[in-house]
């Protein structure tokens, strides 16, 4: 798999050293304390005072920085220093959690109850209790007390899943941005997509550390693969000899120490200077309408997750294609194409992509989609979320194959439910697992695979009418649930799957839908088919041209859309929740439309893809259906406006306006009630 | 004054952690210190300067940590390598079988021409579950050499080091040979032999 942090992490922290500096004769720093006792591995430990004193560097101010420790397994350690010029020792945790901000400040909490005669005994039963609280789940809070009888505490959170960093709260970023300008981190991230011999430098330990943290950061959804070392000791400088890909941070004491000659084809980034040497014009060699792209977003995005979605965004342009390249055969695993992930790129993109085929960064990130999907794990994150905003609708095979493959999984779905751990990498890719916090992340894009997988689980084989229950796993709109409660003569099972993203309203209720029963990408390729036979293309912007939507974005456009209460907005989003791999239940005796009546279900879903144009807020040319008339009623929720029975008709009306002219309307006209499911 | 040493090779030794790469690397290198990080770094590397046909070749072996973890092992890995050493434990079928297809991905994709296959703890022919005659039509298959070597009890192992650095000596002397005829018929065309390490 690709990530290199650990994912089995069973502590906060794995110890905790005070190291005493290098002086007078003796030359090299020393572990004088440690916690807990037990820990015993020596190679680490014997690390520490190394990468804590890596060189004699400027101490004046006090400095946090991280340095990167990776096991024979190449799993990553971390450990956060913390340097004072008012001591003569520096205080370093090590954990596999790459929290940054929780434990530079938990080393600072630690520096208090040291430095602080009168506490110093509450330092052990301090450690001892974060040593042996449970490790938070991901966007939970832990409270450990500091000083309990001051009722002094020691809280962090965890970072929620599929968070990118963001500036001002990711150190890291927020340092590599402040040292080094947006074109100068454009030409590292491309010499990382070369897989280059890459040095850091800087005079400021933490300014380095940051750096290259947040340079690995920049390429999620891959990890860097090769040699890291974000802070270089003095004793490793022949490391630089490597002939493999490296991401070394090396303190600018240290540069003089080896001979660049010897070093070879080294790409420097000086982040004192901003400056860059490199022997190679990697960035010339990328697709120029990315880069462009990438530059222009740079520029006005650049708070909060700006600067990481910008480039997250670029990987999608350049890699999110790897969908259509995935193999679908009943009864086989699912692989991948190299040729056809190459090919179903525009010819610009083309060279490159070939290029990219050599990259182990590119070649692990396949890997780990391609377990997951074979080990029938649905997943989504914020690269699935932006591909697929990204993806082209009209041409797109993976729907076809996504039909294919749902149904393959059907038949072998036992591992559906293997939960995989996601503490220690909140950014981590795995969606399925037990989605406790329904409240804050709905609206992510795992909603849909969340009750797809409950659906699956719970009720498997049970009668439709079954699933309505009293639960509390309704996240539906208050409002959404009242319509449908007055009027459950035509509850439409498949579109309140469509799940909102309003969890605000989301406390229980009497009544909870039933969870998602309808094969919403399969359905879609039954529209798409159906619009090429007639010859009347989906309007679909060149992917090429199109701003990548942001689900931000949406979610700002859809509040006020709900506030305006004009239409559901919540059902809408639901269009693109289900855009990550959903795994379709198997328990649905009603899913498949009769043959008859399957007219209807193409009319549902196309009504379904204008949901996902509609997610747009970010300016475009394209058709908008709130910008005219019929967007104020919700064409695809006729339930919603009982009082009017021709709402089919508009359903026609905005196909038509998307090119979709359909000529069969007699048929969808057809009781629609007939495939949908009611509820009792 | 003398240089230290008439050729600098870069070779990297390539195979699942257990097959006994480091203990190789322990025993061909000399007795120099240089430490062992790849429980710290996820890297290490030996040195060793010999001596062939009266030439001093230094010799730098690097090897990094969980490379099992790749499915395959892709070329820019092998970039900037004069050859690659690839092992595997003769009493452990999984390892030959991983080594098998990076030995494939790596004569479909790179152009390392020196690569040579080991197979390691050749010491216990009651564990072995690779077979010579297996192993050596692989080998022979991609043209290969293919050596059986137990660092334990310290058999073929100088051989084997010694096998794959003549052949990037051999090879590098071939290059060379070829770049002075080009440069021979083209007048000035000379530019710093650069190539000599762009395996991949």
């Amino acid at each position: 798999m690709g990530s290199r942090i650990r994912e089995d992490v069973s502590h906060v922290f794995e110890c905790f050293c005070e190291v005493v500096k290098p002086q007078g004769d003796i030359q090299e720093a020393w572990v004088i304390q440690k916690f807990p006792d037990s820990f015993k591995e020596d190679e680490k430990i014997k690390s520490v005072p190394k990468f804590a004193y890596p060189c004699e560097f400027d101490n004046t101010v006090i400095q946090h920085y991280s340095f990167v420790l990776t096991s024979g397994d190449s799993k990553w350690t971390f450990g956060f220093c913390r340097h004072d010029p008012k001591s003569s020792t520096a205080l370093v945790i090590l954990s596999y959690l790459p929290w940054h901000e929780t434990f530079y400040r938990l080393l600072n909490t630690i520096s208090e109850l040291i430095h602080n005669n009168a506490q110093a005994d509450m330092l052990s039963p301090f450690l001892a209790n974060l040593y042996t609280s449970k490790v938070p789940d991901p966007g939970t809070e832990l409270s450990v007390p500091t000083i309990p009888s001051a009722d002094k505490k020691f809280t962090f959170s965890a970072p929620k899943r599929f968070e990118l960093p963001s500036i001002p709260n990711n150190r890291n970023l927020s340092e590599y941005y402040n040292a080094v300008n947006c074109d100068n981190m454009i030409r590292v991230f491309a010499s990382m997509l070369y897989e280059r011999r890459i040095v850091f430098t800087s005079r400021k330990l933490n300014r380095l550390s940051a750096c290259v943290q947040a340079a690995n950061a920049i390429i999620y959804p891959m990890n860097w693969q090769h040699i890291f070392i974000p802070v270089l000791p003095i004793h490793l400088v022949d490391y630089l000899f490597a002939p493999m890909p490296y991401l070394i941070g090396v303190p600018h004491a240290l540069v003089d120490r080896v001979k660049k000659a010897d070093v070879g084809d080294v790409v420097i980034l000086d982040a004192d200077n901003n400056t860059i040497e490199s022997p190679f014009d990697d960035l010339a060699s990328l697709p120029q309408e990315v880069v462009k792209q990438l530059k222009s977003q740079l520029k006005t995005q650049v708070m909060g997750d700006g600067v990481s979605r910008a480039f997250l965004r670029a990987l999608v342009s350049l890699i999110g294609g790897y969908r259509d390249a995935l193999i679908v055969n009943q009864g086989e695993k699912i692989t991948f194409d190299d040729e056809a992930f190459v090919e179903t790129r525009p010819t610009t993109m083309q060279p490159f992509l070939r290029k990219m085929l050599e990259l182990q960064i590119f070649q692990q990130f396949i890997d780990e989609r391609l377990t997951m999907l074979n080990a029938g794990l649905g997943f989504s994150d914020e690269f699935e979320h932006e591909a697929w905003n990204y993806c082209d609708k009209n041409s797109s095979k993976i729907k076809g194959q996504y039909k294919e493959w749902t149904s393959a999984m059907k038949k072998e779905g036992s591992a559906i439910l293997k939960s995989m751990k996601t503490r220690a990498n909140p950014a981590v890719k795995n969606a399925v697992n037990t989605v406790k916090e329904r409240g804050k992340d709905v609206g992510k894009a795992y909603k849909g695979i969340r009750s797809k997988l409950k659906d699956f689980s719970d009720v498997k084989g049970r009668p439709r009418s079954q699933l309505s229950q009293p639960a509390s796993t309704s996240y539906r709109g208050k409002e959404a649930r009242r319509s449908v409660t007055s009027d459950t003569g035509c509850s439409q099972a498949p579109y309140s799957a469509l799940t909102p993203t309003s969890p605000d309203h989301g406390e229980g209720s009497a009544l909870s839908f039933a969870p998602l029963d309808m094969d919403l990408m399969g359905d879609m390729q039954d529209v798409f088919n159906k619009c090429s036979l007639l010859d009347t293309p989906a309007q679909t912007p060149n992917k090429m041209m199109k701003p990548v939507r942001s689900f931000d974005n949406f979610t700002a456009t859809n509040g006020s859309l709900l506030g305006s209460n004009l239409f559901s907005g919540d059902r809408a989003a639901g269009g693109s929740d289900d855009s990550v791999f959903l795994l379709e239940s198997q328990s649905e005796p009603h899913a498949r439309p009769a043959p008859m009546s399957s007219h209807k279900v193409q009319v549902k879903s196309s009504s379904s893809e204008t949901d996902l144009i509609r997610l747009d807020s970010t300016p475009s040319d394209e058709f908008d259906p709130l910008e005219n008339g019929h967007s104020l009623t919700n064409p695809l929720y006729p339930y919603y406006n009982n009082d009017e029975p021709s709402d089919i008709h508009r359903d026609l009306d905005l196909l038509r306006e998307y090119g979709l002219d359909f000529p069969h309307s007699n048929t969808i006209t057809q009781s629609p009630q007939n495939n949908w499911t009611k509820f009792d | 004054m003398a240089r230290e040493y008439d050729h600098l090779f870069k070779l990297l030794i390539i195979g699942d952690s257990g097959v006994g790469k480091s203990s190789l690397l322990l025993r061909f290198s000399d007795n120099t210190f240089t430490g062992n990080y790849i429980t710290t770094i996820g890297v290490d590397f030996k040195i060793r300067t010999v001596d062939i046909d009266g030439e001093r070749v230094k010799l730098q072996i690097w090897d990094t940590a969980g490379q099992e973890r790749f499915r395959t092992i892709t070329s820019t890995y092998y970039r900037g390598t004069h050859g690659v050493i690839v092992v595997y434990d003769v009493s452990s079928g999984d390892t030959f079988a991983n080594v098998k297809r990076w030995l494939h991905e790596i004569d479909q994709n790179c152009e390392v021409v020196n690569r040579i296959l080991v197979g390691n703890k050749n010491d216990s022919l009651d564990r072995k579950v690779v077979l010579t005659e297996d192993a050596q039509r692989f080998a022979d298959q991609m043209a290969i050499q293919l050596f059986e070597t137990s660092a334990k009890e310290n058999i073929n192992v100088e051989e084997m080091f010694m096998a794959i650095t003549r052949q990037v000596l051999r090879t590098k002397k071939e290059r060379r040979e070829r770049q002075a005829i080009q440069n021979s018929e083209t007048v000035n065309l000379r530019k710093p032999n650069k190539s000599k390490k762009r395996f991949c």
